[in-house]
C-alpha cells in the first residue's frame, strides 16, 4: 500500500453539518463533522461555558476504551483553544469518523476490538481543527499536531516522524505533541520509556514541524528540505488549505 | 420440522386440515378490561393477544424514543406535535411459544412491530383531533402460532374502537402465503390464506393490512424470499382475507353493542362518554 | 437533545404543490434516482456510496471466532448500523432512534435473512472455529433515502471484501496474512438491493422513487422493496402510513425490478473496473479463475 507523505485535506465536505473536513495523512483518512453551538443536553450543560463533545468512531467495530481515551484527550485539548466562554449552556459536537487506517500486511489484526493507537491522534486532532475552522467556531488559536517515534538503531537513537505501524511496534517510545499557533505546547502524550533528553529532542523536532516561523517561509523562498526527520510543515499546510477554501468560496467576487 | 408439502398436492388440505382459502377460527371480545379506556382479546387460531388502550391523554413523562411515533411519521417531539402520538408497546410473554425465548425490551423485531402498528393505526385514527396528547396501546401476546403482526393489528383496532377514538375505518390484517418455495419456479403453486407458525417457517408469506372495505393496503410486510410473480396472487388472497377479517371484527363490535343495549348498560341515544362499564 | 428541523408550512405546501403539478424540486422524474456513485477504498471491503447529497460508507471486516452453539456449521455475519450525530445532530450516540432500528432491520432482512452471503462457507472447523464477518455502515450525510444507499453500500462492500486465506493441516488452522497469500472473496450467492417508494397525497396516489430529505419529511407513507436481479423478492416493508391501492404496490414492484437490474449491472461494472485497477501488476490469472466460479 502506498502511503502518501503529504497531507491532504478538503473542507466542508458534508452538506448538512455546520462544518466538516476530510483529512488524509500517512495512510489515515478521517472525516469530521462539527455541529454547534447547539442546545446541550441537561447532563452536559455547563452554566458558564460550552461543552465540547468529541465522538471518535472507528471504521469497523464499536468504539472501546481506547476510543474513549482518545476522545477525552482531544476533548480537553480542544476545549483549551475553542472560546468556550462565548457560548454558555451550549454544546459543540465534534464527530470524527475514521475511514481508513494504514494497513499492515504482515499481521492479521483483530478487527472487532477496533484498536487505535497513538499515531492516529495527530490526524484526529488536525481533522477536528479543520472542521472547527470550517464551522466557523471561534477559537483562541489554531493548532497543529504531530507524532514522533524514538527508535534505537545500532545503539543510536533515531527520531521518526509519522512512523508506520511496523515502526511503532519497534519503537521505544512514541510521542504526540500539539502546538497552538502561538507556539505554545498544547498537548503532550507519551508512551514507552524515554529519557528527558530524548523528550527534548522530540519536542524540538515536533515544534519544527508544527510551528515553522512565518518569516522564514517568506524570506527564504522555500528552500528544498532534504532533512528527512523534518517532515511536512503543518502550519503552512493548515494555512494553505484554508486559503484555498476561502479563495474558492469567494471566487465569484 | 419439515413441513410435508407433498400431502397438500394430494388432498389439497393443509397441515391443520384447512383448504387454501380458509381462515383459522377468529374469536374476539372487546371490553375485557374494566379499568382501561378500551380493551380487546383476540384469537386467530392459536395466536392469542390482548390489547389495552388508554387515552387520548396528556403525555406522561418521556419514555425511550422508539416506542412512540407521532402519526406524521418523522415528526418527533412526543406530545409537542399537532397530532396525537400513538405509543405502542408489545410484550411477548415468555410462555407464548414452545421454546420459551427471552425477548428483551429492546429487541429490534419488537421495536419494528411497535413502530409498524403505531404508524398503521396512526393513519386511520383521527389523531389531528387530539393535539399534544398520547394514545397508548399496549399489546400482550399470550400465545404465538403465526400471523403475529396481523393479530396485533386486529386486536389494536378492536381496542381503539372500544376506546371510542374516532377513526376512518377498521384496519384489518391477515397473512397470505404460497405453497412453492422460492427456488421452485412451478406455476402450479397455490396461494394460501392465514398461515400458522409451521407454514410461516417453511413457506414464503406476507402480512397485509387494509383499510376498511377498500383495496387500500396500509401494511405490507414480506420477510421471505419469493418470486416476484407470486406477489400478485398472494396479495390478492391477502386483501380478500382482510375483508373477511374485517367482517368478523365488525360483527364482534356490533354484537357487543347490541348486547350492551339489551342489558341496559346504555340507553339508546346516550353518548358513549357517560356509558358505564359492564 | 437537539431536534430535527421540521419543514415549515410554506415549505411543506411548496413541495406538495409542486408534486401535484408533477414537478420535483430537483426536476427529476418520479421514477428517477439521483446520480448514484460508488467508490472503493484502497483496502478491500470499503465502499463509499453517494446518492445525491446522501453519503454512506460501509466497511466489511472479518475475524476468526467460535460459532454459536446452536449453529455449529454456520459462520457469524452481522451488520452494524449506528447513526452518528454526523448525519444529523438529532441522532444520539448509544441511543437508537426509530430510523436506526428500521434501517438495521431492513438491511438485516434484505442481506442477511435472504441468504445473500453463504454463511456455511464461513465455517472453518465445525463447532469450534468460523469466520465472523461484520459490516459497519456509517451514514456520513443524510439527505434522504438512506436505506437504498446503505443497502447498496453493504452489498458493494461485501462483494469487494476479501478475507484472509486459511488452510487446515492435521487439525491445525493457519490464517495467512495478506503478504503470504492473496486474500479470497466471500461466498456470495445473490445481490439484493432496496428500492424505496415514497407516497404523497391524500390517498397515497403519487409515488416517487428516491425521495430527498425534504420530500421524506412531507410524505405520507413509504414502501421499501428488496429484490435481486433474478426477480426474487427478498423483503417488502410498507410499515404503516397512509393506505395505498394494492394495484399501485404491484406496479411499484415491477418498476423496482427494473431499477434493481440497473443497480446490479452498475455494481458488476464497478467491481470489474476495480479488479482491473488492482491488477495492474498482472497477478490476474488466479484471481479471475476464482471470480468466474
Amino acid at each position: 500500500m502506498t502511503v502518501s507523505a503529504a497531507p491532504e485535506a478538503a473542507l466542508s465536505v458534508l452538506p448538512r453539518a455546520d462544518g466538516s473536513a476530510k483529512y488524509s495523512h500517512a495512510g489515515y483518512t478521517i472525516t469530521a463533522s462539527v455541529n454547534g453551538p447547539i442546545e446541550a443536553q441537561r447532563r452536559d450543560e455547563h452554566p458558564y461555558e460550552a461543552h465540547v463533545d468529541v465522538v471518535v468512531r472507528p471504521a469497523a467495530g464499536v468504539g472501546g476504551t481506547r476510543e474513549r481515551h482518545l476522545e477525552s484527550v482531544l476533548q480537553s485539548s480542544l476545549t483549551q483553544i475553542i472560546l468556550v466562554k462565548n457560548f454558555p449552556r451550549a454544546l459543540i459536537q465534534i464527530v470524527l469518523q475514521i475511514e481508513s487506517t494504514p494497513g499492515n500486511d504482515y499481521v492479521n489484526t483483530k478487527l472487532f476490538q477496533a484498536s487505535l493507537n497513538f499515531s492516529i491522534m495527530p490526524a484526529l486532532f488536525q481533522t477536528a481543527v479543520l472542521a472547527l475552522l470550517s464551522a466557523a467556531v471561534p477559537m483562541r488559536a489554531t493548532a497543529t499536531a504531530s507524532v514522533v517515534a524514538v527508535v534505537s538503531q545500532d545503539k543510536e537513537k533515531k527520531l521518526i516522524v509519522d512512523p508506520s505501524a511496523r515502526e511503532i511496534e519497534a519503537a521505544q517510545s512514541v510521542h504526540v505533541l500539539a502546538f497552538t499557533s502561538h507556539d505554545e505546547l498544547l498537548l503532550a502524550e507519551s508512551e514507552g520509556d524515554f529519557s528527558v533528553k530524548e523528550w527534548d529532542d522530540v519536542y524540538e523536532t515536533a515544534k519544527k514541524i508544527c510551528c515553522q516561523p512565518e518569516s522564514q517561509k517568506a524570506g527564504i523562498e522555500m528552500v528544498p528540505d532534504d532533512d528527512n526527520a523534518r517532515g511536512p510543515d503543518m502550519r503552512q499546510f493548515l494555512r494553505s488549505t484554508l486559503e484555498e477554501k476561502v479563495a474558492a468560496d469567494l471566487h465569484w467576487k | 420440522m419439515p413441513l410435508d408439502t407433498s400431502a397438500y398436492s394430494l388432498a389439497l388440505l393443509r397441515v391443520d386440515g384447512r383448504r387454501w382459502n380458509e381462515l383459522r377460527r377468529i374469536h374476539a371480545q372487546i371490553r375485557t378490561q374494566a379499568a382501561a379506556d378500551g380493551s380487546s382479546y383476540l384469537e386467530m387460531g392459536h395466536t392469542k393477544v390482548m390489547c389495552v388502550v388508554n387515552g387520548p391523554s396528556e403525555p406522561g413523562p418521556r419514555r425511550g424514543g422508539v416506542g412512540g411515533t407521532s402519526a406524521a411519521g418523522s415528526g418527533g417531539g412526543g406530545g409537542q406535535s399537532k397530532d396525537a402520538e400513538v405509543a405502542v408497546s408489545v410484550v411477548v410473554a415468555g410462555f407464548s411459544s414452545v421454546d420459551r425465548k427471552r425477548r428483551g425490551k429492546n429487541d429490534k423485531r419488537i421495536l419494528e412491530l411497535q413502530s409498524t402498528i403505531s404508524s398503521a393505526l396512526g393513519a386511520s385514527l383521527h389523531t389531528h383531533l387530539f393535539p399534544h396528547s398520547t394514545i397508548s396501546i399496549s399489546l400482550h401476546v399470550l400465545s404465538l402460532d403465526g400471523s403475529l403482526l396481523a393479530a396485533l393489528i386486529n386486536a389494536a383496532t378492536l381496542a381503539c374502537v372500544d376506546a371510542g377514538i374516532p377513526m376512518t375505518d377498521y384496519v384489518a390484517a391477515c397473512t397470505a402465503g404460497s405453497t412453492s418455495t422460492y427456488a421452485a419456479n412451478d406455476e402450479s403453486a397455490d396461494p394460501l390464506l392465514d398461515l400458522n407458525h409451521q407454514e410461516e417457517q417453511e413457506l414464503p408469506g406476507l402480512t397485509v393490512a387494509t383499510l376498511g372495505d377498500s383495496d387500500r393496503v396500509a401494511v405490507l410486510v414480506c420477510e421471505s424470499r419469493v418470486q416476484v410473480g407470486r406477489l400478485e396472487g398472494m396479495l390478492a388472497v391477502g386483501v380478500d382475507g382482510c375483508k373477511q377479517v374485517r367482517g368478523i371484527i365488525d360483527r364482534v363490535v356490533r354484537d357487543k353493542g347490541r348486547r350492551m343495549l339489551q342489558e341496559g348498560t346504555v340507553e339508546k341515544g346516550v353518548g358513549l362518554e357517560d356509558m358505564d362499564l359492564d | 437533545m437537539p431536534r430535527e428541523a421540521e419543514p415549515s408550512l410554506n415549505e411543506r405546501q411548496f413541495v406538495l404543490q409542486a408534486l401535484q403539478e408533477n414537478l420535483r424540486l430537483d426536476s427529476r422524474e418520479a421514477d428517477r434516482y439521483r446520480p448514484l456513485e460508488v467508490t472503493f477504498g484502497d483496502e478491500y471491503g470499503v465502499a463509499k456510496v453517494s446518492l445525491g447529497k446522501t453519503r454512506v460508507l460501509a466497511k466489511a471486516s472479518a475475524e476468526v471466532t467460535v460459532p454459536y452453539a446452536d449453529r455449529p456449521l454456520d459462520g457469524v455475519f452481522q451488520i452494524a448500523t449506528e447513526l452518528s450525530p454526523m448525519a444529523s445532530p438529532s441522532f444520539e450516540v448509544n441511543r437508537p432512534t426509530e430510523t436506526e432500528v428500521l434501517l438495521s432491520r431492513l438491511l438485516e432482512k434484505t442481506v442477511r435473512r435472504s441468504g445473500a452471503l453463504d454463511t456455511e462457507s464461513l465455517c472453518l472447523v465445525a463447532g469450534q472455529k468460523c469466520w465472523s464477518v461484520r459490516v459497519d455502515v456509517h451514514v456520513l450525510s443524510h439527505d434522504g433515502n438512506v436505506i437504498d444507499a446503505s443497502c447498496f453500500a453493504v452489498v458493494a462492500a461485501l462483494r469487494h471484501f476479501r478475507k484472509p486465506d486459511t488452510s487446515i493441516e492435521g487439525g491445525i488452522l493457519t490464517v495467512y496474512t495478506p503478504a503470504e497469500r492473496e486474500p479470497v472473496p466471500l461466498g456470495w450467492l445473490h445481490s439484493p438491493f432496496c428500492v424505496t417508494w415514497s407516497y404523497f397525497g391524500e390517498e397515497g396516489e403519487m409515488a416517487l422513487l428516491d425521495a430527498t430529505r425534504a420530500e421524506e419529511q412531507v410524505r405520507v407513507g413509504s414502501c421499501t422493496i428488496s429484490l435481486n436481479r433474478h426477480g426474487e423478492i427478498c423483503q417488502i416493508a410498507k410499515l404503516g402510513g397512509t393506505p395505498v391501492e394494492a394495484v399501485i404496490l404491484l406496479q411499484c414492484t415491477a418498476i423496482a425490478l427494473t431499477k434493481v437490474k440497473e443497480f446490479s449491472a452498475y455494481l458488476d461494472k464497478k467491481l470489474a473496473e476495480d479488479i482491473k485497477r488492482r491488477d495492474a501488476g498482472g497477478r490476474s490469472a488466479e484471481l479471475t479463475a476464482e471470480n468466474d466460479r
